[in-house]
């Protein structure tokens, strides 16, 4: 059995860069089982030593108040990892402090600390007696500047010694004022004699039942029955009671009192921070007005950037595979096969790998954006009008992304802190148009609109856009319950992004992405190759998938639109093109479309086109990041939803005399 | 004169010591953990009309929404 390291810190802290600069490229990201919680593990190899480094999620606190929190608490809990690294902030040392302390509280003796950004606390006037603080804390502190690599041979040196049990570590653990300190005393006589006291730090229960931890209330309920818990309850209530204040707070702000007295010993300030280059940026990034407008700004260069470079490779790679499929044809005798091979498995691949650089170049462009530390600033300024729909300001990220493709935009949701606000922002993410539904719209809008083409495509997307809002205060309404989330989120001073951790994030989301989305895609387009091919080749009517449209004809045309919409539709479930280009299929040319329907029709069609089923990439990232209840909700109302609107959309029309 | 008002009355450049946290023990453990504590010095940073604070607590900067913000009560300095 490999060793486990374990890495715990705040967010921002450059816990990802330590991740990388200990583990390289041996890094593999899951899920928590059970969980959408996103779970890095990787290897380092160091003195002829291997070990499994697991990065916990970053996280202020080990209450359990959030998923993230309980996952690291219970991964630290059940004392899973042989050495835990807990990668601390200098600038912001009080902060980080409070979770060292939460960490030193479970009773933990093989703690490491890594103190960060030590070059930065310097330039602020933060000088650190890092000898006094490891004598202070009783546990090894490594310095590091994680970024220049500073620091990193000498951690991986302490993490051998103290996997090695070389390392005799005696942890401070935070006090109290005299009468908390009775409190768990109280308690932890109580607790002696039960089971608990073989699985569980005594100290560390007493004071999370002061703090009235669901869990542990559970936990002591079970072994000390209920009278004794209400009598430690009544106890606790009388404390609170001369205080003035809940006992969390009170625990809370004794533990930064007690940080506060250590922090004396070994931290000197030799000069006043004046004010930074992050402050003056945020008085504009962040204000109501220039911050929309500088928001605006930069997600129209992300997408200039990403499109610009990922349209081109898309072509690139599509072509590429169409050849291969033309040159290979020939080469296989059997029909059957060839046709299996070259429409269907060449065909699937080809459309996942051409989706490629456009989600690599997306979660590129983001990673470089969150590193920076902009996302912060996006979600402040978007914060009060999300909120009006239901959603905290940070899921506008997801939401723009959706224009760009909807799948990365679905897995950005896991940014989002709440369960409640991932599932609204993911089902209704489908709803905005991504650029291939910009294509079917620009190509029927340029072709039935001529000199009101943009006006038409505007209106699409207007309508689109308004309701996936709609749908997200309907959804926050309605459907998913939970509370709504306080808004607090830090600003981090912005930084030039590290490119290796932009970039390993960026290349292990889109391999992720290929993993995930490629089977389905692939099941899906031998799928729609079988029900084109068989009985007959389509467009002599005959096959299965002309037999299906026909089955839906009396459907479609409620919303004025025949078989040839159906199956169009239907291939259009594969990539949003391909609901164009099936209707060249059928009529044996694309131009002869501009024939066969009324304007009316056309617009309808574009309508339905942007808010019917999700493709299956997307439906295969929702069931990823979900569940597949949740993927197959969003299938449902999205046809519910363009049926209703297409329906409406044509009898208006119809009435209007269009 | 000791006064304690609600964090969002506060304006740009004032600062005050947290003295309590009302509400429930979610939004108090998530502002506990970030720093904002009793007996923490907040200063507020910017303030506009519409939208959240910037404010900064112990070398930190954090956006707070207003409605979060009127359950910190502090002592203004």
């Amino acid at each position: 059995m490999m060793k486990v390291i374990a890495l715990a810190g705040n967010p921002n802290v450059g816990k990802t860069t330590i991740f990388n600069a200990l583990t390289g490229m041996r890094q593999h990201v899951g899920n928590w089982p059970g969980v959408t919680v996103e779970k890095k593990e990787g290897i380092l190899e160091h003195r002829g030593e291997r070990f499994l480094v697991v990065d916990l999620p970053g996280i202020y606190s080990l209450t359990a108040h959030s998923i993230d929190e309980l996952v690291a608490r219970d991964f630290l809990l059940k004392g899973s990892a042989d050495v835990v690294v807990n990668v601390i902030d200098a600038t912001a040392l009080m902060r980080n402090l409070f979770l060292t302390m939460e960490i030193l509280e479970m009773g933990l003796k093989n703690v490491i600390i890594a103190l960060n950004k030590i070059d930065l606390a310097e330039k602020r006037g933060i000088l650190i007696n890092v000898k006094k603080m490891e004598e202070i804390f009783g546990v090894p502190v490594i310095p590091l500047n994680a970024k220049e690599g500073i620091g990193i041979d000498e951690l991986k040196d302490k993490i051998v010694q103290m996997a090695r049990g070389e390392v005799h570590a005696s942890p401070i653990i935070p006090r109290y004022d005299p009468e908390v300190e009775r409190e768990i005393r109280h308690i932890e006589e109580a607790l002696r004699d039960t089971e608990l006291a073989q699985n569980y730090n005594l100290r560390w229960l007493a004071v999370k039942l002061l703090q009235r931890d669901d869990g542990v209330i559970k936990l002591v309920l079970r072994h000390l029955g209920k009278d004794k818990l209400d009598e430690i309850m009544g106890h606790i209530a009388e404390v609170e009671e001369r205080y003035k204040r809940a006992m969390d707070l009170i625990i809370a702000s004794q533990k930064y009192e007690f940080i506060d007295d250590l922090m004396h010993r070994f931290v000197r300030y030799t000069h006043e921070q004046g004010e930074t280059l992050s402050d003056q940026l945020d008085r504009f990034l962040t204000h109501p007005v220039y911050g929309i407008l500088a928001l605006f700004g930069v997600f129209y260069l992300l997408f200039k950037f990403v499109f610009a470079f990922g349209l081109p490779l898309q072509e690139m790679l599509d072509e590429a595979f169409s050849n291969f499929g033309e040159w290979l044809a020939p080469q296989i005798a059997n029909e059957t096969l060839r046709g299996l091979v070259v429409d269907g498995i060449i065909a699937g691949v080809g459309s996942v790998l051409s989706f490629f650089p456009l989600v690599f170049l997306l979660f590129l462009a983001m990673s470089i954006l969150e590193d920076i530390g902009y996302m912060a600033r996006a979600a402040t300024v978007m914060e009060r009008i999300m909120r009006k729909f239901g959603l905290p300001g940070k899921s506008f990220i997801p939401l723009v992304l959706a224009f760009g493709c909807n799948v990365p935009a679905v897995m950005a949701t896991r940014t989002l802190d709440e369960e409640r606000d991932r599932v609204i922002t993911m089902l209704v993410n489908p709803l905005i148009p991504c650029s291939a539904r910009l294509s079917v719209i620009s190509f029927l809008a340029g072709a039935f609109f001529p000199g009101n083409q943009a006006l038409v495509a505007v209106s699409i997307y207007a309508v689109a856009i308004l309701l996936a809002l709609l749908m997200a205060w309907v959804f926050s309404r309605f459907v998913v319950r939970g509370e709504e989330s306080p808004f607090i989120i830090e600003l981090p001073e912005y930084l030039v992004p590290s490119w290796k951790t932009v970039f390993l994030h960026s290349w292990e989301r889109s391999k992720e992405f290929i993993k995930k989305a490629g089977t389905i895609i692939l099941l899906g387009s031998v799928v729609i190759w079988y029900l084109s091919s068989y009985p007959v080749e389509i467009g002599s009517g005959g096959s299965y998938a002309e037999r299906l449209g026909a089955f839906f004809e009396p459907y479609m045309r409620l919303m004025g639109l025949d078989w040839k919409a159906a199956v169009s539709l239907l291939f259009g479930i594969i990539a949003k093109e391909n609901v164009i280009s099936t209707y060249g299929v059928i009529y044996g040319s694309v131009d002869e479309i501009v024939n066969a329907m009324s304007p009316l029709q056309a617009y309808v069609l574009a309508l339905v086109t942007t808010l019917y089923v999700p493709c299956i990439a997307t439906i295969g990232a929702v069931r990823a990041e979900s569940n597949w209840k949740w993927a197959l909700f969003t299938v449902v109302y999205m046809i519910a939803l363009a049926s209703i609107v297409g329906i409406l959309a044509w009898n208006v029309g119809v009435a209007l005399g269009l | 004169m000791l006064m304690i008002v609600p964090l969002n009355v506060l304006r740009p450049g004032e600062r005050g010591i947290v003295v309590n946290i009302l509400g429930g023990p979610n939004a108090r453990q998530r502002l506990v953990s970030m720093g904002l504590t009793p007996g923490a010095t907040v200063q507020i940073l910017e303030a506009h009309p519409m939208g959240p604070l910037i404010i900064s607590v112990g070398g930190v900067r954090f956006a707070i929404g207003r409605g979060l913000a009127s359950k910190v009560m502090v002592r203004k300095l």
